[in-house]
């Protein structure tokens, strides 16, 4: 028996894949050289996959304040917070998310997986009861699997679903209820009816957790997220986010109105027994904060590209999943053409991301793009000629899916 | 569910789990008690839980994502509601 064997089918898979090209989920880029270029080989290619949404990553303050911090406190922490202690930048950047959030407490983390798996598993005990959304993250489910709480799933984006899930289950002998639920979903790019999921929330004196990974800095009047967007900040006791997206970094953070969030800092195993962030991370994203605050024309840059690639996409006859946002994804009659029509993109030098079930909702097939206020107009352009050759050549590109398939 | 049979039995309750497969069993395998949910019939993980929010519904009954991850067949899924529905 060989270690590996419980892995043929996903490997079959994998196989057959990238029998069409390249591996999708292993794309190897020569040179990174902004925002919104990659280069691979000779080919210049417009990243439209990277989840850059602010396009901060190669901003001057950002990148200066990420190299003093090295300069001054080194490469790395080179362990957790509760054993090596706390640096100036932790503490700054915490009381800095708190400040712009308007929010009682604030702590960050080594990523964004982490920070939901730490804060879910944790807030949830035993004597808790976890509704979290039917397209959650897989961060939000491990959280899950990892609390002692049951778990209780409700349809995607319906507060009615989770009301009736709510009163289904009664009142909770010695514990709470924590709802948990994203802002925008990663894949279809869809938005959650925040006001009416609080006034659900409220309704039944359960707690309420948004993940905003994807829509911090993104919306909202100074960039805190969808919440705030809808006018509810103030009513959510807790929302997470990641550095890796609008903040242009890695890490994650979770804030709460309530101050005795502070406690769980020696509770969370996530937290407590992992390195923390480095300086030059946690710098880059306090940078970043900055220019959320101050750069609202970023935001309104971002949406201009998303309506401009949403109507041109539209146009075009694409089956898109969700009203324009800065996750555009277009809807594939199956895995195979969904791959096959990646690997050409990519060959025309436009790199999006392939998303494929389990990992989508509905078991859908996608070419799922992600855009940046740094994508420029002719950018957005490029992106919607690419997919207009791709339909004109659709025959071709069948009889490739077709070949495939019949080799198996 | 019928008001006048708050709990089902095995059969019924393997009756309606037959027809909620329906739309996740387009190469209509035959669902048998021993059947594996995913193994045999091919239903993906994510679809399972559409699956298990349909029958929760049926039954107002609510099956935690954790008792989820442990049943495997059809059987095992028809037995965990009918303990559900007798609670």
């Amino acid at each position: 028996m060989d270690i590996f064997d419980k892995f043929s089918a996903l490997k079959s898979r994998t196989d057959l894949v990238t029998k069409l090209g390249t591996d999708p989920f292993g794309v190897k880029f020569d040179d990174i050289e902004n925002a919104t270029r990659g280069r691979i080989g000779n080919r210049s290619i417009v990243l439209a996959g990277t989840n850059n949404y602010l396009g901060l990553t190669f901003d001057e303050d950002c990148m200066a304040a990420s190299i003093n911090a090295i300069k001054s406190h080194g490469t790395g922490t080179t362990g957790s917070r509760i054993a090596n202690g706390s640096y100036t930048e932790h503490i700054d950047l915490e009381d800095a998310l708190a400040k712009h959030s308007g929010m009682a407490s604030a702590i960050v983390f080594s990523t964004g997986y982490q920070t939901n798996l730490a804060a879910i598993a944790t807030l949830a005990g035993p004597k808790d009861v976890l509704f979290i959304d039917a397209d959650s993250h897989a961060c939000i489910i491990d959280g899950c699997r990892l609390s002692s709480a049951p778990t209780i799933r409700f349809r995607h984006n319906s507060p009615a679903d989770l009301d009736k899930r709510l009163t289904r289950k009664g009142p909770i002998e010695d514990g709470t209820a924590l709802v948990v639920i994203e802002g925008l979903y990663s894949m279809f790019g869809d938005r959650a009816p925040i006001a009416e999921f609080v006034d659900v929330c409220q309704k039944h004196g359960a707690y309420l957790y948004i993940d905003e990974a994807h829509s911090f800095g993104v919306f909202g009047p100074t960039g805190c997220g969808l919440a705030e967007e809808e006018g509810v900040l103030d009513k959510v006791d807790f929302i997470s986010g990641t550095f890796s997206k609008s903040l242009a970094s890695i890490g994650g953070f979770c804030l709460s109105k309530h101050k005795g969030f502070e406690i769980t800092r020696k509770a969370m195993r996530a937290y407590m027994f992992t390195a923390s962030p480095t300086p030059s991370n946690v710098s880059a994203a306090r940078a970043a904060l900055d220019k959320i605050a101050e750069k609202s024309e970023l935001r309104a840059n971002l949406q201009e590209r998303a309506a401009q690639l949403h109507a041109g996409l539209t146009e075009l006859g694409f089956d898109l999943c969700a009203d324009p946002s800065p996750i555009i994804a277009v809807r594939r009659p199956n895995e195979i053409v969904a791959a096959t029509e990646w690997n050409w993109l990519l060959e025309e030098g436009v790199y999006v991301n392939l998303a494929v079930p389990p990992g989508t909702p509905q078991s859908s097939s996608l070419l799922r793009i992600s855009l940046s206020a740094a994508h420029t107009k002719d950018e957005i352009d490029i992106i919607i000629k690419a997919f207009k050759d791709m339909q004109e050549q659709s025959e071709s590109l069948m009889a490739k899916v077709q070949a495939v398939m019949a080799n198996g | 569910m019928p008001a006048n049979n708050p709990t089902p039995s095995r059969t019924q309750i393997f009756d309606k789990i037959c027809e909620l497969l329906v739309p996740y069993n387009p190469k209509n395998h035959e669902i048998t008690m021993l059947s594996g949910i995913v193994t045999d019939l091919e239903v993906d993980s994510t679809a399972v839980f559409d699956l298990i929010m349909g029958l929760e519904d049926f039954y107002d009954i609510s099956i935690p994502m954790e008792l989820v991850s442990d049943i495997k067949t059809v059987g095992e899924l028809v037995n965990a509601t009918r303990q559900l529905t007798q609670e």
